[in-house]
Parts: C-alpha cells; structure tokens; sequence
C-alpha cells in the first residue's frame, strides 16, 4: 500500500540563510508563518486530499499506517505505491505524545513539527514540538492560567521548555522506554521528571466485525508534578513551588527529587482516524487546586476522544479530574512532506545535443573564439534564456574549449536547480567546441563557487537511469577565483534601483499582561546598487495601528540596550533602516563586509565581517566588529549617548546529517563578554529549527527574569507552502524573555548564511534538483 | 517585478486607532498597496506571498475550464509533427504534447522530448515513460527494459524510478516486473484504426503493484496508447499517439 520511506535518506543541511537567523525581520516572520500555516491548512482541509482523507483508509492491517500521500493528492488507485505520511502518535494537552494529561514514550518522526492547542479548567496551554532526532524532542510551552489570583497575577502567563530522550526503542517483546523533563528551565510550575514506557498491541478482529485496531498501554512512573497524586514514595528532597522566583536556570538539583508516583493509561484507536483514550494521573495539581482556586479536582481519571480531522489536524475532546472538560487541537508538519509538490514550470529545455564532429566539422571550428563580436553575440543570446529561467547573466567568459557563466539566482532556492538551468542554457548557446562549463552563482559581487561540468556529461547522462548520481560523480566544485580580464561584463546591470510597498507586522511575546502585542503597518524600502558590491538600502515604515506602545516598561539595570522597545513602539512613522555596504572577495576562500549607517531601529554604526568558507569544508569561521550608537526613540536621524564597540569571533560547523553548530565569542551590546552557543536541524527544502543560548560574565540577578538569554528560532520556506519556486522563507526568534544581556546588533546581509547555501555541501545534497 | 497596485488607497491608512475591526482593515490595506518595481532582485516575501493568494483566489473564482473540443481526425490531419495526449487520471488533466526532440544515448532505445504548450515535459524511451518535468513529485529518470528499436517494454525484469520527493532528493522505487503479451487488439484512436498488439507490464515494489499497458505496432516501431504509472506524485497516465508527423 505504501513506501515505507527510508529514514536514512533525508535530513542534510543546507540552504537557508543561517547567519540572519538574528535578522530582525526575522521577527516580524512569525506572522507571514502564520498566515502562510492557515493558508496550507485551510487548503489542506478542503483541498481534494480532504475528501479521499475520509474514505481512505479502509483496507488494510491493524498496525497500518494512514494511506496520504504527501501531497494530498487522490484518488489513488488501491494497490499503487504512495508517499504516505509518516505515522503520528496523538499529543497530550502538554502538546508531547501521549494520552490526554500524561506523556507516553513515543516518539514523534524525524522532523516532525508540531503545535497543540489545549484548554481545559481554566489553562491554555501553547506548545511547539520539534524532533530534530529519531531519539530527541524539545517542546517549548506559552500556558496561561485563570483565575491565578497569586503573586499579584490574575492570570498568570508562563513559558516553558521540555526534553524527551528516548531510551529504548519498542521491540517486538520490549515497550518503548522515554525520559522525560517537563519544564525543566523557568520559574518550573510544570516541572516534572518522569521514565515512561508504552507497547503497542495489534488487536484481532473480533468475531465479524473486523475493524483493526492499535492499542497503545502506557505506564510511567513521574516526580515533581507527575509524582504528586497518590505518591509511592520520596527521593530526597524537593523545593515546594515558588511562584516569585526568577528561574530561567536548568533546576538540575531537582531533577528526580521529592515525592513520585504511578501513571498510565490506554489509548486505542479503532481506525486511522479515532482515538479513544483513558488515563490515570499522577498530577495532583496542588497549585491549581490547593493553594489558589483555578479548578476543582474530583478523579484522577480523565477520558478523551480524538478525531483526526485532516492528514495533518487533529482535534480532541476530554472530560478530565471528574470535573472539567477539556478541548485540544493539533497540527503536525513534516519538513520532508510539503503541503504541496515543488511544480516548475515551465520545464527546463533539454540538454541541446551538437552535431557529431565526423558528419559537421565545420560545426566544431574553432576559429570563432578569437572573435570578440562572436563572443559578444553569446552573451546577447545567452541573458534572455537565462532571464526565462529567473538568472541574470553578469558576466561570461569563453574560450574555444570552456565557458565561465557567473550569474545571479533570483528564484531557486536550490543552487543545485540553479546551476542546472544555467548549464542547459549554455548547452543551447556555446559553439559546439566548448566542452567545459564553470557555472558560478554570484550574490553582491561575491562568486560563491564554481561548479564544473562538462558539457559531453550533460548531454549523455540527461536520460541516463540514475542520471542524478552520475552526474554529480563527474561534476567538481571549486572556488570560483577572480573575474577574467577578458569576460564579457553584462550591460545594463548598474545602476540597479528597486523598491518595495509591503505589510508588516511587528509581533511583541509574552507581556505579562497581554500574550502577544502586534504593531502593524506598511514599509516602503528600496534598493540602489550603483556599482557591483555597493549596496545602499532604507526602509521607511509606517504603522498604521498596534498595541507594542502599550507594553511595561523596563525594569532592567543592565544599559538599556534591548528592553526599551516600548519607548521606540511610541511613533508610527520611522526609519527602520539606511545604510551602505560594500562586499568583496578579497581572496580565495574568503568573503567580506563593511557596512555603515542606520542599521536597524535601535541602532547604528558601522560593522565589518570577514568570512573564511573554502567551498569543500564544513568548518567557516568569521569575524565581525562593529562600533554602534544607539538610535533615538522616535528612529529619524538622531543618535542617543549610548555606544559600544561590539563584535564577536565566530565559527560554524556543519556536521551533516542536518545539523549546523554555532559558537560566537565577544563582546555584546550591554558590553558584556561571552559566547552564544547554538545548535539548527536544518532541511535542504530550506525549514530549520534550532535553540541557542548566550553566558556572559552578567550574574544571574542583574540579567534579570530568565538568568541569561536563550531562545528557539525556526524558518519556514515559503517553495513548502506555495509549491512555487522561490528563495524566501519566513520565520521568528522567539525568546522567553527578552533582557539586554548577551544581545547583538542586528547587521542586514551578514555572510555566512549567503555563501553556505551555494557551497559544495549543498550543492550535492540537493543534486538532484539539476536536472529539474 | 510588477507595478504598483491600488495606490488610490490611502484613506484607509489615515488615521491609527486601535481597534479590532480597524485592525483588519489596516490588514488588508496593507496588502491592497503592496507593490514594487524594478531592479534585478530577489522580490521580497510580503509581495510573493501576496501575489501566491492573488493567484489562488483568481483560479478558486475563474470557474470551469472551457469544455475540450472534441478531436477530429481532420483537425489532426493538419498536425505536421507528431502529437501525444497526455491525460492524468488523478486529477482528469488532459494535455497535448509535441515532439520536441529525439535522441540515442548509451543505452538502448530511441529517446522522445514531448513538450506541451504550458511548458511540461514527458521523456519517453521507445515509448516508455522515463521522465516528466512540471508536473510536481516529476520522475527525474528511470531505467526500463528496452531493446533496439522494439516499441514498449522488451522484457520483464527491474523498471526503476528517481522521484524527486522526500526532502530534495531523488528517492528510486524500484519494481520488479512480468511481461505479459495480452495478444493481437485493433484500437480506434480519433477515427484511425491501428492493429496492435496488448502489452502488459505487471509490477510489485515500493510496497504496492502497478500494471502498466502497452498497445504498441512492432512493425512501426509505434506505441499507440498506453496506460503508465509515473510515480506515487502523480499516478497513472494515459498516453494516445495522435499524429506521427
């Protein structure tokens, strides 16, 4: 019925622009995701793979998995092969798999991504998801509590983040085996610790009703907040609940610590679609229930019913504690599974074949190299196949054996597709003595690297069987080196001018007193590029309503160097930005940077990168500094007293399988010194999710709520959702809380995150978008 | 890059309340004036999401197709190079292909480029289905049982497609097939007649079965029609030779 998809077959690191994951209009991403999210699932849902969703999964064993094609496609014929979906276990109101309270020890797939929804007796409970391993998940958490009436909270906002390791796979005979810590940073008012094992069973049919069925048992054994009903027993000792503490530290000493307890429950599901779930909690919710008043507990037994509504929603139904109902929905994404198929059209031209030099010689003269007219006369024919195709023809160098292409990419955000196209183009244009092509991207005068193919490959292996490995095995990546004296500059690439009238929203988390605060508006920016490698931008921006300006003011004794939002929030038209920059290559492996002026809204200056990033290695290191002053409020043109030399020593390594680390050592905006470390799964489709964290020589109780600065951050982009070819992505930092320690000053167009994506790692990981 | 849209607009921006309803419409104020021009850049997000919608909503109200007009053999006689009907099961999409290019590599067989009007492409190998391009999830390339100039499949045995899925990657479902000779069938493709003979490819892998059919003229060299699998993104398709130029 389907492919059970090779695991080991995806998840390479690639493209996406790693180094402005800090962007800030990064922040203002989290928005268009949104948007972009409903747009996919509203499509999803009443698309045509809706339809086929409800009749669809009528055949097959108990332990089959859902019958959906990645796309949503149907119908598709009973016996034919299809990409399906992965198999998703359901998630608990604290968005981890599981049974309705309590955690089970599934694992979600690799790459799975998912939000949950839930309320019930008065909690909403936000949750992210994301399982970058087969073994690991992290949950980050925003909940909201009414009727808290502590600490001078009358709802009470907290966020919090989770980590599940799984410690034995389920085996025929042995369950699954996971530990848990739930909100194990933060001030912890869900901190627990739990091991957790669940078995599926295949049920039999039962006399003539056939239905198949899965049935999942689950028991744990939890401490904190899941040993807090009914406790067994007690290891050590374990700090009551402290609603005025700072938090934001790992509370490792009271990891496993105080009393535990016993949970479990059943989950079965009758078909592909319904769930019906019974559990045993170990939650006693004393807080909640003892020490304020948010709801009454009368069982320790909750029942729950779950449908799923789409291959991707689920949604849930639950009577829980014998006194509350409860609601939840749930939406899980697979990076590896787009909503929609990438569809380019038009479809490339084939590989144009020459003539055979026996039967034309005269097509094979090569007479015509030492003619700059003939050379200039391929170039003019060149830059309009390549304009069809979204590149743009900057130079051309040829001599009678080798062409050297460089050109810009404005559509594909595989490399990989764009080198393909570029090299068809050429196939169709180059007399036919030229036999070695050197295709080189180019992004703000930089030539990111050379990928040489020669031209007797791509017409022989264009419909070859494994046309895509035997290409890339005859294919060489390399730096590209300067610019010949004798290339062919296209004209009428300088002066550049461009300019934009978009939307934007400014998104402000975790208020104490409002979740979210939005600020909205239009941004007029435009581009001018004089020359190559100048660049000079500005935006201008003008809101036109929002509620950021009402949000608390700062309390923080550090310089003021983030936490003053609210006071740049007070004014709605601004210079968000203008500025130069100047990019070069100043020798082989090496990229740089100077860039000057109003950098972002809260600061400008000027900063300068070098970046060193040989086209084969998956170590770059870089290193940038820059003197800032910080702007006025109202961000016109006048500077505040407040300035600070500030740069950072920084290396990245790309450790395949989809995972970039990050160091950053220096000196930050406050003028505080340490380093930032952060880890991204990344996806060649472009998604990537990571975390980072950020230790300075700032204690703990000068930082402030949170003990130091961290933050999850994750990009989306924007081919997944549109099924069109495109090099954008959205996306959103999210942090806990934002304080001024460990920040950095936000550069437009820092290096790392241009140059990777172009380089051979992703080059070959994407191959075989070049014959597409 | 496109121009400006809606620029008359801008009373709905004159005055920032906070207010939900005001909220909204600010929204969409934002999104009627959005707009650029010029220059040799990539667009930026805002627009390429907008004009996605613009396009996703004028196909949800453009309605129905116009009905096809029907084939004649008259219309068809007027074809001077040779034609493909191409029609995908799943979604009922029809389109008319021409040849684009023939050519031999190191593997056996004759290689065909059809290429619709829109711009998608089939590759088929003596007849084969071997690539597609345009279509979404496209088979990137496949390896088939052929021999010489023998239209269809020439024997049972492995029948291999990449399929660009997963996460960028070309991902091979491989099928082990049988081939069946299903005899001596006379077809009526728009009024032509052709005698030929019914072959039959039956197929398991990749965790199902697929059965592709062939109605090819050995003495022509010529598959006719067909039936074909292209892929778990795009399912069976049907092929009808129309013309041979």
């Amino acid at each position: 019925m389907s492919i059970p998809f090779y695991s080991g077959s995806g998840g390479v690191p690639a493209e996406r622009p790693a180094g402005r994951s800090v962007d800030p209009s990064a922040a203002r991403g989290g928005l268009w995701a949104a948007a972009l999210l409903c747009i996919a699932l509203v499509a999803a849902s009443f698309g045509p793979g809706a339809a086929r969703a409800q009749t669809g999964t009528q055949s097959g064993s108990a332990l089959d998995e859902p019958v959906q094609d990645d796309a949503g496609n149907l119908p598709v014929s009973p016996d034919e092969p299809t990409f399906k979906l992965p198999y998703t276990p359901s998630l608990t109101t604290y968005g981890s798999p599981g049974l309705i309270d309590m955690p089970s020890a599934e694992m979600l797939p690799e790459g799975q991504y998912t939000t949950t929804l839930s309320y019930f007796g008065g909690q909403t409970r936000f949750t992210l998801t994301f399982q970058p391993t087969p073994w690991m998940s992290a949950s980050f958490r925003y909940t909201g509590i009414d009727n808290w009436n502590l600490g001078g909270f009358s709802t009470y906002y907290d966020r919090g983040f989770d980590l599940r390791f799984r410690l034995k796979k389920e085996t025929r005979l042995w369950p699954e085996i996971t530990l848990g810590l739930q909100d194990f940073v933060g001030t912890g008012i869900y901190a627990a610790e739990y091991f957790v094992a669940t078995k599926n069973f295949q049920l039999p049919p039962v006399g003539r009703n056939t239905l198949p069925g899965r049935l999942k048992a689950t028991a744990g054994i939890g401490w904190g907040r899941l040993g807090s009903y009914n406790p067994l027993g007690t290891t050590g000792f374990r700090p009551p609940y402290n609603p005025n503490a700072t938090g934001g530290e790992p509370a490792y000493d009271q990891w496993f610590r105080g009393d535990f307890a016993l949970f479990g429950g059943l989950e079965y599901q009758p078909n592909d679609r319904l769930s019906l779930k019974l559990e045993y909690s170990s939650d006693d919710y004393v807080t909640e229930t003892q020490t304020t008043s948010v709801f009454v507990k009368k069982s320790p037994f909750n029942f729950g019913v779950e449908y799923q509504w789409t291959p991707r929603t689920r949604i849930g139904a639950y009577y829980m504690y014998g006194s509350e109902l409860g609601i939840s929905a749930q939406i899980q994404l697979n990076p590896k599974y787009p909503t929609r198929p990438l569809t380019l059209a038009p479809a490339p031209q084939a590989v144009a074949a020459r003539p055979s030099r026996n039967s034309n010689p005269a097509a094979w003269d090569e007479s015509w190299a030492a003619s700059r007219s003939r050379v200039l006369g391929l170039a003019d024919r060149l830059a309009p196949i390549l304009e069809e195709d979204g590149l743009i023809l900057e130079s051309l160098d040829v001599t009678a054996n080798t062409a050297e292409l460089r050109f810009r990419n404005l559509q594909y955000r595989s490399f990989a597709n764009a080198v393909g196209r570029a090299a068809r183009a050429l196939a169709q244009v180059m007399p036919a003595s030229v036999e070695t092509f050197r295709l080189v991207p180019v992004e703000a005068n930089m030539a990111l690297s050379a990928t040489i193919i020669r031209r007797s490959d791509l017409e022989a292996l264009e419909f070859d069987g494994q046309s895509t490995q035997a290409l890339l095995a005859v294919t060489g990546f390399a730096d590209a080196g300067a610019r010949s004296e004798t290339a062919v500059v296209a004209p009428g690439l300088y002066p550049d001018f461009a300019w934009a009238l978009t939307p934007y929203f400014d998104p402000a988390y975790f208020d104490p007193s409002q979740p979210i605060r939005m600020d909205v508006g239009v941004d007029l920016g435009a581009t001018w590029r004089p020359a190559p490698g100048w660049v000079f931008a500005g935006k201008i921006r003008q809101r036109i309503a929002g509620n950021v300006k009402d949000g608390r003011s700062s309390n923080s004794v550090l310089p003021h160097v983030r936490t003053d939002q609210v006071k740049y929030a007070q004014y709605d038209t601004t210079l968000n930005n203008l500025f130069g920059a100047y990019y070069w290559k100043p020798r082989e492996d090496l990229y740089a940077r100077v860039t000057a002026g109003y950098l972002e809204a809260m600061y400008g200056g000027i900063s300068t990168e070098v970046l060193w990033k040989p086209v084969g290695s998956p170590l770059a290191l870089g290193l940038e500094a820059n003197y800032v002053v910080q702007r006025d409020f109202d961000q016109r043109l006048g500077f505040q007293s407040y300035s600070v030399f500030t740069g950072h020593a920084s290396a990245y390594y790309d450790f395949g399988a989809g995972f970039l680390a990050r160091v950053d050592a220096g000196r930050y905006l406050a003028g505080d010194v340490g380093a930032t470390f952060s880890l991204d799964r990344y996806f060649d489709n472009g998604w990537s999710v990571g975390g980072f964290f950020t230790l300075t020589n700032v204690s703990a109780a000068d930082f402030g709520e949170g003990s130091f600065d961290k933050g999850i951050r994750f990009s989306m982009p924007l081919t997944w959702f549109l099924g069109q070819p495109s090099r954008k992505s959205t996306g959103t930092t999210i942090r806990p809380v934002q304080r001024d320690g460990g920040q950095m000053v936000h550069v437009p167009g820092r290096l790392y995150g241009q140059v990777r994506e172009a380089h051979s790692k992703a080059l070959s990981d994407q191959w075989a978008r070049v014959w597409e | 890059m496109g121009e400006g849209l809606g620029m008359t607009r801008k009373d709905a921006v004159a005055r920032p309340v906070m207010h939900r309803t005001r909220m909204c419409a600010a929204l969409l104020a934002g999104a009627l004036l959005a707009g650029c021009g010029g220059g040799n850049q990539v667009e930026p997000l805002e627009l390429q999401v907008i004009r996605a919608g613009q396009a996703a909503i004028a196909k949800r109200t453009a309605g129905a197709p116009p009905p096809r007009p029907a084939l004649t053999r008259a219309a068809l006689n007027t074809v001077e190079v040779s034609a493909l009907e191409v029609t995908l099961e799943r979604d009922d999409v029809l389109a008319y292909l021409l040849i684009d290019d023939t050519r031999r590599d190191s593997s056996p067989g004759k290689i065909t480029v059809w290429r619709s009007e829109d711009n998608l492409n089939v590759v088929t190998r003596n007849g084969i289905v071997i690539a597609t391009r345009g279509l979404g999830n496209d088979i990137i390339s496949s390896s088939v049982q052929v021999s010489g100039d023998s239209p269809g499949p020439a024997r049972g045995g492995d029948h291999v497609q990449m399929v660009r899925a997963l996460d960028n990657k070309a991902v091979p479902i491989p099928l082990a097939c049988d081939l069946v000779d299903m005899g001596a069938e006379t077809i009526v493709i728009v009024e032509r007649k052709h005698p030929t003979r019914h072959l039959q490819q039956r197929c398991e892998g990749a965790g199902g079965t697929v059965v592709n059919d062939y109605w090819v003229d050995s003495a022509r060299g010529i598959v006719w029609q067909s039936r074909q699998w292209a892929g778990p993104g795009i399912g069976y398709m049907r092929l009808r030779r129309l013309t041979t130029g």
